[in-house]
């Protein structure tokens, strides 16, 4: 879901790839024989992502909304919560989350060093939040690699 | 023999240079075979054959190439040197032939040959090569004892004797100088990433005395022959630090052929863990302590977020049309899975 290059960009690869392989003269060595099979390879999975892509974006935003929502009067989660709402992408999910994770971490910490009771009230829900959202990202790990395993004409005969 | 035609001839007199200028190859040597070969993502490898008149038989090399679109910033020479340390150690490593540290060369990068082991590399992202050592599991196990006592080989190596070849990194200066790699490359803001730094950081180990650490240890970076391990390859992260990390690394799913689907059953491909880690301990002497080899695996699994994302960001700016690097986007989701395994989310 937080992957670099897109799938345009990743399409234009595969393209460049036949090329190069269609322009080569003589029988292909071993390298130019396993980029062609990676370009195979990287069709293949960029067919089950895509295929997948809608499904499992909308169940990310779903789960971290309602785990964000568990925490109306923490400025941070709310604000996630905005920014995830309002996300085009994973990737701007990817941000929001970073930045909230990286908040709830510096609270936690400065909590064990102070132990002040006006931070402690401020974090109260953090580590609970912090764990909710590992266990969302766990089971989204779980949820792309069940659907990169799909393979497309499997999928397409469904 | 390859197709002799297709040899470029300036690899070919390249190659047989440097096999001269260190008394190598005679005069009247030729190339009779060179072909680049599959695997690679920091070097890039050539197989090459040598006929000589004044010298017996067919004499093979490996020609190991850094690109100027590697995947890391490592310096060859240090590999070069590394493997003439390892000549005098019972570590199996092949014998090198010289080195050429230009940039402007045939090869397109500085470049060193080597001896070509007898022995194949297995890829065990490829069903078969796993069942050739689930097999080698199931009856002799003389790979499975080979690799693990490898291993203990590689970390009983003194230091003293690579001091000037290899960078020194305990745990802190590992987990920064791949936190600084992924921050340099990354195109994307990975959340499991950077809560994984901050969980190593969290959980940092007592230290342990350091020992040569090979850094990409794995049966896909070694030669297998015969039902025997005949060489071990790719020292490019070979450090000194802690051996710990070998042993993670190996740990991870990854290693054992994991991709978007489940790899083989046997920790690194090659064996049961109770069984591997009690022999390492009995060759090694030195104890595993589970909760601190899985903190290397998560580094691990960072090291290879840093090197994989390095080829992403080439791959984007147009400096590298390797397609591999494209594909090693889709080895992210189970790096994160396993990462979330390993922190016990």
């Amino acid at each position: 879901m937080f992957n670099a290059l897109r799938t345009e960009q990743l399409i234009a690869g595969i393209g460049t790839t036949a090329r190069s392989a269609a322009g080569a003269s003589g029988p292909p060595d071993e390298y130019a024989r396993g980029q062609l099979l990676s370009a195979y390879s990287v069709s293949r999975l960029l067919a089950a992502e895509v295929s997948a892509e809608a499904a499992l974006l909308a169940w990310l935003r779903g789960e971290l909304i309602d785990a964000l929502a568990a925490a109306p009067e923490d400025p941070a989660a709310v604000a996630a919560a905005t920014r995830i709402e309002a996300a085009g992408d994973a990737l701007e999910i990817g941000d929001a989350l970073v930045d909230l994770l990286a908040e709830l971490r510096a609270r936690e910490a400065e909590e064990r060093v102070r132990s002040s009771p006006r931070i402690a009230r401020q974090s109260a829900n953090a580590p609970e939040l912090r764990t909710r959202i590992h266990a969302i990202l766990r089971e989204m790990a779980g949820r792309e690699l069940a659907a990169l395993a799909v393979r497309p004409e499997r999928s397409a005969a469904s | 023999m390859a197709d002799v035609a297709a040899i470029d001839p300036a690899k070919a007199a390249a190659a047989l240079e440097l096999l001269r200028a260190v008394d190598s190859a005679g005069p009247r040597a030729a190339v009779v075979g060179l072909t680049q070969m599959e695997g690679g993502w920091s070097r890039h490898t050539y197989a090459i054959d040598v006929e000589d008149p004044e010298r017996e038989g067919l004499a093979r090399y490996i020609g190991r190439v850094r690109p100027e679109d590697s995947v890391l910033d490592t310096d060859l020479g240090q590999e070069f040197e590394i493997y003439r340390v390892l000549e005098a150690e019972p570590v199996p490593a092949p014998r090198v032939h010289g080195y050429e540290p230009s940039a402007d060369t045939p090869f397109g990068g500085p470049y060193f040959l080597m001896e070509r082991l007898p022995g194949d590399g297995l890829n065990v992202w490829r069903r078969p090569d796993r069942e050739l050592l689930e097999a080698d599991w199931a009856d002799g196990r003389g790979i499975a004892t080979d690799f693990v006592d490898g291993m203990a080989a590689i970390h009983a190596v003194a230091p003293k004797k690579l001091a000037g070849v290899v960078v020194a990194r305990d745990f802190r200066a590992t987990v920064g100088r791949w936190r600084e790699m992924y921050e340099e490359v990354r195109l994307v803001a990975d959340p499991v990433v950077e809560e994984a730094y901050a969980w190593l950081l969290d959980n940092e180990p007592a230290p342990v005395e350091p020992r040569l650490v090979h850094g990409d240890y794995r049966i896909g970076n070694c030669l297998v022959g015969g039902g025997r391990l005949t060489g071990v390859l790719d020292w490019e992260l070979a450090s000194i630090g802690d051996p710990r990390f070998d042993l993670g690394y190996m740990a991870l799913p990854y290693s054992s052929g994991r991709f978007v689907t489940a790899g083989s059953p046997l920790l690194g491909a090659v064996a049961e863990r109770d069984w591997l880690e009690q022999r390492y301990e009995a060759a090694s002497g030195l104890p595993v302590d589970r909760s601190v080899v899985d903190l290397y695996a998560a580094l691990g699994a960072l090291m290879l977020f840093s090197i994989m994302g390095t080829g992403l960001a080439l791959y984007a700016r147009g400096e590298s049309s390797d397609i591999r690097s494209a594909w090693s986007r889709f080895v992210f989701p189970g790096l994160r899975a396993d990462l979330a395994q390993l922190m016990g989310w």
